[in-house]
């Protein structure tokens, strides 16, 4: 199958730097699929799954949040604000998190200013939690 | 009065020596740090080249004129990001980061968000206004940190407190030289093409450049603040080996002087004495 470039940047790491048939990320609209020789094209992400199918086939999932996807002449750059291999998910700690968060968001009204702050933070916990199980 | 000079160069050897070896402890742990360091800011260098690329052709195909964090305003008070270390001894790697800052400012007003203790006690020193007095290690700034940071940049850029954000770090470039760099973080510069590039105007923005550029603009920007405290740091590091290793030798010069003049002081003595007893037995 057609492959292409794809390159996944967080602030810390290169998370991969190879070739890739498919990636599946969630945008801020909904999931976005972006297949070789897709149209130049850039939009932000959310938080939610991102689904890679590297050169060989095989399929791998991760949690990621935040940044951008940016698809320029078949090389496509995902650069995000984290981005965690299923593998690389502490459990705990998103347990945790989502505990935390849980509590902060009871406590709050929908007015507070750090209200999105802890709604984000409880999504990314939930996530994390969802990709790893 | 032989004697007296004598003990007080052997006095002088010893406190040089225990000097010495502060400043060998020092070098040494620097030099270890500094792989880690490295490798930090090695790791750090893709996001900030590939994310300044995208944020650059997003700004590029934005036909709006009127984009918050691009559309530059008159300034009435600028905000700086002072990249400094935690402590001294690191030759001129602190004061000449407050150096650049001071040339840069000529007069304009400005407020500072400060990283790095040095930073802070300078800063408030000076009673210029600071954004936040946190973060005083630069050593292992997790990437939240300059997420939180950057929020509270960008909140104040929007609301007015400051019309232009510079970052003040150092840039490691061998471990020889490191050189301090000032770069403007907000507004965002429009770019003239670099001929290339035409291919951008042709990219699909969704929802749309403007909104795009709205929402990763202050997650690029704590990518960059990222990437700029791991070079900062590891020129920290490499400063303060290279000024240990300098204070070192020099030690090491100034206990082999001592010892000549010891030596010397010594043999004179010597000589002074058997020149007294020759003399009393030829009387």
């Amino acid at each position: 199958m057609a492959t292409f470039h794809l390159q996944i940047v967080t602030p810390d790491r290169m998370a991969y730097d190879g070739q890739a048939e498919s990636i599946i990320v969630r945008a801020i609209n909904g999931d976005v699929c972006i297949l070789p020789h897709h149209i130049d094209y850039a939009t932000p992400l959310g938080i939610g799954e991102a689904r890679v199918t590297d050169g060989e086939g095989n399929t791998r999932i991760a949690a990621c949040n935040g940044g951008l996807l940016s698809v320029s002449n078949n090389e496509v750059r995902v650069i995000a604000v984290t981005f965690e291999w299923q593998d690389d998910i502490d459990l705990e700690r998103a347990k945790e998190a989502e505990e935390y968060a849980k509590k902060q968001l009871e406590s709050m009204s929908r007015e507070d200013r750090d209200f999105t702050i802890a709604e984000a933070k409880l999504k990314r916990a939930i996530t994390r939690i969802r990709v790893k199980s | 009065m032989a004697g007296s000079s004598m003990k007080a160069i052997k006095l002088r050897i010893k406190s040089v020596e225990s000097t010495m070896q502060i400043t060998k402890a020092m070098q040494l742990v620097a030099t270890s740090k500094l792989r880690r360091a490295k490798e930090r800011m090695e790791k750090s260098k893709p996001y900030a080249s590939i994310s300044r690329e995208a944020m650059m052709a997003a700004v590029r195909s934005c036909d709006e004129p009127d984009i918050p964090f691009v559309t530059a305003r008159p300034v009435k008070n600028r905000c700086y990001v002072v990249i400094a270390g935690e402590r001294g001894l690191a030759g001129g790697y602190n004061a000449n980061v407050f150096k650049a800052v001071d040339a840069h400012a000529e007069g304009t007003p400005y407020c500072v968000l400060p990283l790095g203790r040095k930073a802070i006690e300078k800063y408030n020193h000076l009673g210029v206004r600071l954004l936040n007095e946190e973060y005083s290690h630069v050593e292992g700034l997790p990437v939240s940190a300059c997420y939180k940071l950057t929020q509270q940049l960008t909140a104040g850029y929007l609301a007015g407190e400051y019309d232009e954000i510079y970052l003040v770090y150092t840039n490691f470039q061998s471990m020889m030289s490191q050189e301090v760099k000032i770069e403007q973080l907000l507004p965002i510069e429009r770019q003239e093409e670099s001929g290339i590039d035409h291919r951008n105007a042709s990219t699909v923005y969704e929802p749309d450049a403007a909104e795009t550029l709205k929402s990763v603009v202050p997650d690029f920007l704590a990518g960059r603040l990222y990437s700029a405290a791991c070079d900062s740091f590891a020129s920290e590091v490499s400063a303060r080996r290279n000024a240990m290793d300098s204070a070192t030798k020099n030690a090491g010069e100034m206990i082999s002087d001592l010892r000549l003049k010891f030596n010397r002081a010594r043999q004179g003595a010597i000589t002074q004495e058997i020149t007294e007893i020759v003399a009393g037995a030829e009387k």
